[in-house]
């Protein structure tokens, strides 16, 4: 019976060696680790809750999110002298260089990021990885335009047809879009970044009915009639067309040689976080093929991901919306916001466009 | 006894200061410092926010328009909320308190959701502007986005609720013997209104008519939704100056005006008022 009792001890003790060795290997990479992803709400969060989070949590860590628009989030950090809420955050190209100033990133290791071999090179660098573009377009209504007797706009002035007099709605300058835009209409008028009087009388010419802040707003206005067109990215005029809204897209002719506004998002890791493995891998399945073609799907931005640009031409609605020709989306304005004078162009649109 | 009372107030005096005055003597004292941008501010205690503000016409216009907005929202607020307080005040049915809990339950809804309530309503495919189409009072759909009478809309569908309410409890200390006395003694309807129910609710109208205002001063949402970035009123602009241009110091300033405007209205109105009443009182 003693023996028996050794024996059974002996093997429970073998048995539970074993189990710790094994589970300590079964154990996740991120065991433990809650990383925190600042980013917007809706569709934004919901593809990565359906694509990234689940990968994330089969390696034993869980992910947040501080939902929010990137100005949101950057007034955060300020407000937190650079102590940020969060480990990973979507960067607006006009931020890049309000966050040179503050200096709340650290250098990404490149080397943890294998899927930038779907980017192209000057789409990372030591401090951002990219993650998405947004094609910048008039969208309109068709039917209503027939109905007016009007041709599809060309460019921004087409806008100030008089029918379509309170009838379009355009980015207000505290959107995410806007300062992008506003760039579109100055270099549309005939001005730079320096010069953006021909701009700013341009929208007022356009009087538009309302400077959106958040893109889904000019999807509810196409459905109720509000408006006829709007200066939108074509994510939100295929989210409309799949909503089954009369629209199309036009991409702006700019200036000669230049047809269309692109606008780029990035991603960078706070210098705050203690996660930053995790952060380096999350970067990483941003930008696979699947993720990036959901996301293009679902929320309407432009993949990076060469595959997923591909796929994306398969997509009825994307294709006949979308400008797929790498060609043509290479040479689309990009603005040049360190010539921006940020304080200056919004001073300019309030003392113009609002309070009326 | 009185005394040992006061003392239970201390601590949550204590709370409340450092919780309300305390954050907003840091946001406040911000703005005696020079904007550097980005949430950097100068060294140097100066008065170039205010000196800024007060000079520059777009800040002058948007205070102006915030004070205009306001005025008229709580004027007309008043004027719609007044007939339905009395009429509540005034019944003997249970209705009335299911009116009134209708009332209070309706301030429970999001302000979000109330305003895309009132888009909708007045949509170019809404029920206001499809019956004045068909009526053939307008020639094309009227939308309130991005106009002053929206924001006006806006502030009003805000506080209607609360006036009701504050309404009511003003005309319920007005007893209804004195109407019917009035009225044995040959006093039209409407005359009695004028001389009895209004007299009596005046000082209610007072207060009622400056707590809206107040609430209107300092409305976000209705006035950054219906305003539709063209109306900016300062809430709105010190959000625009918080997360667009990151300026706290400048922000700040411009809070600090509206905080001080709005006291200073409400300060110069009673004692206006008194003055009034006592010329009154010296006439009669």
């Amino acid at each position: 019976m003693k023996k028996y009792k050794k024996l059974l001890a002996s093997a429970g003790f073998s048995f539970g060696i074993m189990f710790g060795l094994s589970s300590g290997a079964l154990a996740g990479q991120f065991d433990g680790v809650t990383l925190k992803v600042a980013t917007w709400g809706g569709s934004w969060k919901a593809n990565m809750e359906k694509i990234i989070v689940p990968k994330f949590e089969a390696l034993g860590g869980k992910i947040e999110f501080v939902t929010g628009s990137p100005a949101a989030n950057f007034a955060k950090l300020v407000a937190g002298r650079g102590r940020a809420p969060f480990d990973v955050m979507e960067v607006l190209d006009a931020q890049v260089g309000d966050f040179a100033q503050v200096d709340y990133l650290q250098p990404i290791n490149l080397d943890l990021i294998p899927n930038k071999v779907n980017l192209q090179p000057f789409q990372y660098n030591e401090t951002y990885v990219g993650s998405w573009n947004t094609q910048e377009t008039i969208c309109y209504n068709t039917e209503k335009f027939a109905e007016l007797g009007l041709a599809a706009p060309k460019t921004y002035a087409d806008l100030a047809a008089p029918a379509l007099q309170d009838k379009v709605s355009l980015p207000d300058i505290n959107s995410g879009a806007g300062l992008a835009n506003f760039g579109g209409v100055i270099y549309a008028a005939g001005g730079d970044e320096q010069n953006i009087q021909p701009g700013l009388d341009l929208m007022k010419k356009i009087n538009a009915t309302k400077f959106w802040t958040r893109g889904g707003e000019t999807k509810t206005q196409f459905e109720s009639g509000d408006i006829y067109a709007a200066v939108v990215h074509a994510g939100w005029c295929t989210r409309a067309a799949r909503a089954g809204s009369p629209v199309m897209t036009v991409h702006p002719e700019i200036k000669p040689g230049v047809k269309g506004l692109a606008k780029e998002g990035w991603l960078g890791i706070m210098k705050s976080s203690e996660n930053v493995e995790a952060a380096h891998w999350f970067i990483n399945e941003y930008l696979t093929t699947d993720f990036q073609y959901e996301y293009a799907i679902n929320s309407g931005v432009f993949p990076l991901n060469q595959d997923a640009i591909e796929k994306m031409k398969t997509d009825e609605i994307n294709a006949k919306l979308m400008e797929l020709d790498s060609g043509a989306i290479s040479s689309m304005l990009r603005l040049d916001y360190s010539k921006v004078d940020k304080t200056a162009w919004i001073d300019g649109w309030n003392k113009t466009l609002t309070t009326n | 006894m009185e005394n040992r009372w006061f003392a239970y107030l201390i601590p949550p005096f204590i709370v409340t200061l450092l919780l309300v005055a305390g954050s907003q003597f840091v946001f406040i004292q911000n703005s005696f410092y020079q904007d550097l941008g980005l949430g950097r501010t100068g060294t140097d205690l100066t008065l170039v926010n205010y000196i800024k503000f007060f000079t520059d016409s777009f800040y002058l216009k948007t205070f102006w328009i915030t004070i205009k907005v306001s005025a008229i929202a709580a004027l007309l607020t008043l004027f719609l909320g007044f007939p339905i307080a009395y009429v509540v005040a005034r019944m003997k049915s249970r209705l009335a308190m299911f009116l009134l809990a209708g009332i209070v339950v309706s301030t429970f809804v999001t302000i979000v959701i109330k305003v895309f309530g009132l888009i909708i309503i007045f949509s170019a495919d809404g029920v206001i502007n499809k019956t004045l189409l068909n009526l053939g009072l307008i020639e094309r759909a009227y939308s309130i986005i991005g106009t002053q009478e929206g924001v006006v809309i806006g502030l009003m569908h805000f506080t209607i609720g609360f006036s009701v309410l504050l309404l009511y409890s003003v005309v319920v200390t007005v007893p209804p013997s004195l109407e019917y006395a009035a009225q044995i003694h040959g006093a039209s309807r409407l005359r009695v209104y004028q001389r009895v129910i209004i007299p009596l609710c005046a000082p209610g109208f007072v207060v009622g008519g400056l707590m809206i205002f107040n609430m209107c001063m300092g409305a976000f949402t209705s006035a950054a939704l219906l305003g539709g970035g063209r109306v900016l009123t300062l809430p709105v602009l010190v959000q625009r100056t918080v997360m667009m241009e990151v300026k706290y110091s400048t922000a700040a300033s411009i809070a600090f005006v509206l905080l001080v405007s709005v006291i200073l209205i409400n300060l110069f109105s009673l004692i206006a008022i008194r003055r009034l009443r006592s010329a009154r009182l010296v006439v009669a």
